[in-house]
């Protein structure tokens, strides 16, 4: 087959349905799962018992923009921390990852030199649903 | 910053913000220097691509901010130096990045010796049609 490469240039994140590519420096969904292992009489046995997906996300900040998503998130976490945001990822045109995961505290402040930035890890509520078209 | 091109909605919006009566303000190397200078120049890697998504184009643009005086005497243009380097800081615009200033330097342009420092700038830029 063809060699495909897809970048980073190829995302894009929609949270609570608005697009915050602009925002956005780097984007991952990433699962730790969770798996038992036995010692059992015939060697190690392994048991897939639960997963758990983040969406980590590299921002930059956009504190007092009209639209900010800093200031959403903030709003979504305090307001409602107990309720997970919508979100859609498309890593390349075809390839859809919806789900949900839970709001976060934007880190607010930054070093003098640079943009101020923001690493948010989001606990995603179940495991997301890819779409492929 | 969303705008229509970096020579007027960038280059020429940081030269309009940084202009000062203490030095000339270029968007470009000029053809002729005249001290005191400000020079805004392309920086190295210049447009970098570091936000996803490809819907519109998005790029970090890095830029040099050359201030320059005349060399006549080694204090005096060292003083004048920084001073025209500590009002530029002052009036960089919001949405600017402000780096280091580099080692000033003595620079020949044509029959006059320069005393020159670089300023690192940086922006965010998306391109409207």
């Amino acid at each position: 087959m063809a060699t495909t490469i897809i970048t980073g240039r190829d995302i894009t994140i929609s949270l609570a349905s608005t697009n915050y590519a602009a925002q956005t420096l780097s984007i991952t969904l990433v699962n730790a799962p969770v798996i038992t292992t036995y010692q059992a009489l015939t060697g190690k046995q392994y048991k897939h018992i639960d997963d758990q997906w983040t969406l980590n996300m590299n921002l930059l900040a956009d504190w007092g923009a009209t639209s900010s998503l800093f200031e959403a998130m903030w709003t979504a976490f305090t307001s409602a921390p107990n309720t997970a945001l919508s979100f859609t990822m498309v890593t390349a045109t075809g390839a859809s990852f919806a789900g949900t995961a839970f709001p976060v505290a934007p880190t607010a402040g930054g070093t003098a030199p640079d943009a101020q930035t923001d690493t948010w890890a989001m606990l995603c509520a179940s495991t997301p649903v890819l779409t492929i078209t | 910053m969303t705008a229509t091109s970096i020579s007027a909605d960038v280059r020429g919006a940081l030269a309009t913000a940084l202009a000062t009566p203490l030095a000339s303000v270029y968007t470009s190397v000029p053809e002729t220097v005249i001290p005191p200078a400000v020079v805004i120049v392309p920086d190295s890697p210049y447009l970098e691509s570091n936000i996803i998504g490809k819907d519109q184009v998005r790029v970090k643009i890095n830029m040099t901010v050359s201030a320059a005086v005349a060399y006549n005497n080694n204090a005096g243009a060292l003083d004048q130096l920084e001073v025209l380097i500590i009002t530029l800081i002052g009036l960089m615009p919001v949405g600017y990045i402000v780096g280091d200033v580099s080692r000033p330097t003595i620079i020949s342009v044509g029959a006059s010796n320069l005393l020159s420092a670089d300023l690192s700038v940086s922006t965010y830029y998306t391109q409207v049609a």
